[in-house]
């Protein structure tokens, strides 16, 4: 064993690996403990053989860039180490994501909270951007929660360095709902401000507590999002129509925010809207959002220990025969009222009905 | 008919098969029956013992006629108009979307039935209907001017929910609690948080309780052991010494060993109580730092002062750059339209150039003129 091997092989040992938690396209994430302290982590078992020239892009990616990030609200790289054929990073473990909390109908928001997860997502970013990284791929999945109610910004696997002259980026990055106009348009010359559209469109789906420009297709996109604000003049956002795909999608009139957005107070639709702005260069940089007046307005944001938990966060310690079923009992069964007798009694029901069932031919027949 | 009017009357039934049932059952006839068995019949439990939803034996659907006796899965569920009814007839009474109740024709939605928790459906409804106002009306002692003032009020409250539970002008009572919500929105919320924060704190109270009492048991058993231990190890001494002694010394050794065994014992006794009060301190100061934590604090937009340096450099409007030309002549407009900026390129070498400048290497602490720089960022950056 050579001193390579036998380095990899000290640190395969400091993490231990537990069960299975999720499998993505190129990576299988499992549960893990470090073996000297117990702390939970995640495991990202990275698959390789599946790409012709090494490894994936992505992983490479996010190696690259979590092993420089260092922030309290940007998910930390533990370490990274090679079983067999395969990379593995090990992460720190975060149990729940925003996406799972906006979904969960039994909780509510607070306009705090809400300004508390918009002022943890700005500081990652700002974070990022101050470090010459561009994320591209910010949605509410890709923010998940610590236990603490930190929020961290996760998924680095395809963020990019920038400020750079003269290269080319892809503009098919950006989960498509969150993708801002200029990259709809194709551009490849782009910056920061692709991100700050992502957030813009994360702050309004926490108040609406649904995707805000949810398009069908990348046509369908642009679409939703001229209905939504309006198609950009020339003024708005000069040069436009000189962009690679550039097409005409159409006219739609500008309609104030205020109508989608009754109850938010004016500090929170001007922050929204300068996110929202068509010329990228116009958008708001993260430094600059972070000293605006929504984050110094009351209520402040809600400390992170007081921020909303989905139930799947305080149950996830519970093994898997107990969350389904009726065997959970109490607080889940006082909130949903379920008219249905319990699963053994249809169970037994359906059993009789078989029996019963003079339908279906006897072979003989 | 008999079962019928029984049950009109409110005397419990119960349909007994008579042992030579054989011939017909439909003879059976329905026997009033007042045992135990039917008042403190059935109902589902929890693990402590309490009923959380009410049945009995005698449960019949008023609507279907069917009883438990027949139908042993019988479920009866309660609407909001407070009348009984079973699973099945819900199912196909009310699963094509709301319809009116039989038994009083209020129109009812599937969802709005609910297990029985009581046998008296008044006590449920009751219970419903103060559940509904404590939500409401949640004004305390202390957003009152006087006693008399506060008087009034729960005098008022209690107006509302007697009315309420006895249907006595239901009309003007809905007005009067949406005028007072109206009156009232922000107390109540406040009031409401505030019950929230007094449910936390006391739950975080239990928790420290239950460990601290994990703990204690946790010692005392370590120190049982340390103790059986030390009189088991005595004992050997006592032996391995009375081997190597004569009789004379015998009984001088005994004493001496026994003497020493309470001496230590002593000790611990003297000590230990201190150390466990030691660690519930410290418990219940970390639980009391916790809880002023977390208050809500005013945003601070950065918590490092990395844009402290940056009066140490000055970014000049253009450069000679040969290698950004092609992407600043842009005839088009195409990088502006995209957001690109070549600025932020020469920006980026210019802070890569400051930054770390007044930091020592090899992470030396000894800097002679020390400046506060941002540690995070940029060291990192340095060594990529």
């Amino acid at each position: 064993m050579d001193a390579v091997e036998k380095a990899n092989a000290e640190r395969q040992k400091q993490w231990a690996k537990d069960q299975k938690v999720g499998e993505g396209t190129y990576a299988v994430v499992y549960r893990g403990r470090e073996a000297s302290t117990g702390r939970k982590v995640a495991i990202k078992k990275i698959k390789v053989g599946q790409f012709k020239d090494g490894l994936d892009m992505s992983a490479i990616r996010e190696v690259k860039y979590l092993r420089e990030l260092k922030h309290q609200n940007i998910i930390e790289l533990l370490d990274v180490f090679s079983s067999k054929t395969n990379l593995n990073l090990v992460l720190e473990f975060l149990d729940s994501d925003l996406e799972m909390i906006i979904k969960d109908r039994a909780l509510v928001f607070l306009p705090a909270d809400i300004k508390s997860w918009m002022a943890m997502t700005f500081r990652g970013l700002e974070f990022c951007h101050r470090n010459w990284i561009l994320h591209r791929d910010l949605k509410p999945n890709n923010l998940l929660i610590a236990s603490d109610g930190q929020l961290k910004i996760a998924d680095f696997g395809l963020a990019r360095e920038f400020g750079d002259p003269g290269y080319k980026m892809t503009c098919q990055v950006i989960t498509r709902w969150y993708r801002p106009p200029e990259l709809l348009f194709g551009s490849r010359y782009y910056s920061s401000a692709v991100d700050i559209w992502s957030v813009g469109c994360i702050f309004a789906e926490l108040m609406l507590r649904t995707p805000y420009l949810a398009g069908e297709s990348d046509m369908d996109q642009l679409k939703t999002i001229f209905r939504a604000l309006g198609t950009p003049t020339e003024q708005d956002w000069p040069g436009h129509t000189k962009l690679p795909d550039y097409v005409p999608i159409g006219q739609f009139p500008k309609t104030p925010l205020r109508d989608l957005f009754t109850a938010a107070s004016a500090d929170t639709l001007n922050l929204l809207s300068q996110c929202l702005v068509y010329e990228p260069r116009k958008r708001i940089a993260a430094k600059d959002a972070l000293s605006h007046s929504y984050f110094f307005a009351h209520p402040y944001p809600s400390h992170p220990s007081k921020l909303p938990k989905c139930a799947a966060q305080l149950t996830a310690a519970l093994p898997l025969e107990e969350l389904d079923g009726n065997t959970l009992s109490g607080k889940t069964n006082r909130l949903k009222r379920k008219l249905t007798s319990p699963p053994d009694e249809t169970k037994t029901r359906s059993a009789v009905a078989r029996r019963l069932d003079f339908t279906k031919p006897t072979p003989g027949s | 008919m008999a079962n019928r009017m029984n049950f009109l009357q409110g005397k419990t039934v119960r349909k007994v098969i008579p042992a030579n049932a054989s011939h017909s059952r439909s003879s059976s006839t329905p026997q009033v029956n007042g045992t135990s068995a039917t008042i403190y019949g059935g109902g589902v439990k929890d693990p402590s013992g309490r009923i959380t939803e009410y049945s009995s034996e005698d449960d019949q659907c008023p609507v279907c006629k069917s009883d438990k006796y027949l139908e042993k899965r019988l479920r009866l569920l309660v609407s909001s108009c407070y009348h009984k009814m079973c699973e099945s007839c819900i199912d196909r009474l009310f699963t094509l979307g709301p319809a009116p109740c039989p038994i009083c024709s209020k129109v009812l939605r599937k969802l709005a039935f609910t297990p029985q928790t009581f046998e008296d459906l008044g006590v449920e409804k009751e219970i419903a209907v103060r559940r509904r106002i404590a939500k409401e009306f949640k004004k305390r002692v202390e957003d009152f001017s006087n006693l008399r003032e506060f008087n009034d009020y729960l005098e008022d409250v209690e107006d509302i929910t007697w009315n309420l539970i006895n249907d006595i002008d239901p009309a003007g009572t809905e007005a009067r609690i949406t005028a007072y919500r109206e009156a009232n929105a922000a107390l109540t919320l406040l009031n409401t948080q505030r019950e929230e924060a007094y449910v936390l704190s006391l739950r975080q109270a239990e928790d420290l309780e239950r460990k601290e009492k994990e703990m204690r048991a946790e010692e005392q058993r370590r120190e049982e052991e340390e103790e059986r231990a030390e009189r088991e190890s005595g004992k050997r001494d006592i032996i391995d010494r009375l081997e190597r002694a004569d009789d004379a010394d015998a009984a001088r050794v005994v004493r001496r060993t026994r003497r020493e065994r309470a001496e230590r014992e002593a000790n611990r006794k003297g000590v230990a109580p201190g150390k466990g009060a030691q660690a519930l301190l410290r418990a219940r100061l970390a639980a009391a730092a916790a809880t002023a934590a977390a208050k809500d604090t005013p945003h601070v937009p950065f918590q490092d002062n990395y844009y402290a340096y940056e009066d140490m450099f000055v970014l000049q409007p253009v450069y000679v750059d040969p290698t950004s030309e092609a992407v600043r002549k842009d005839r088009e407009g195409i990088m502006r339209a995209g957001g690109f900026r070549v600025e932020e390129a020469w920006e980026r070498a210019l802070r890569s150039a400051v930054a770390g400048l007044d930091l020592w290497p090899l992470g030396q602490e000894s800097v002679p003129n020390p400046q506060p720089i941002d540690q995070g960022g940029d060291v990192i950056m340095s060594a990529a």
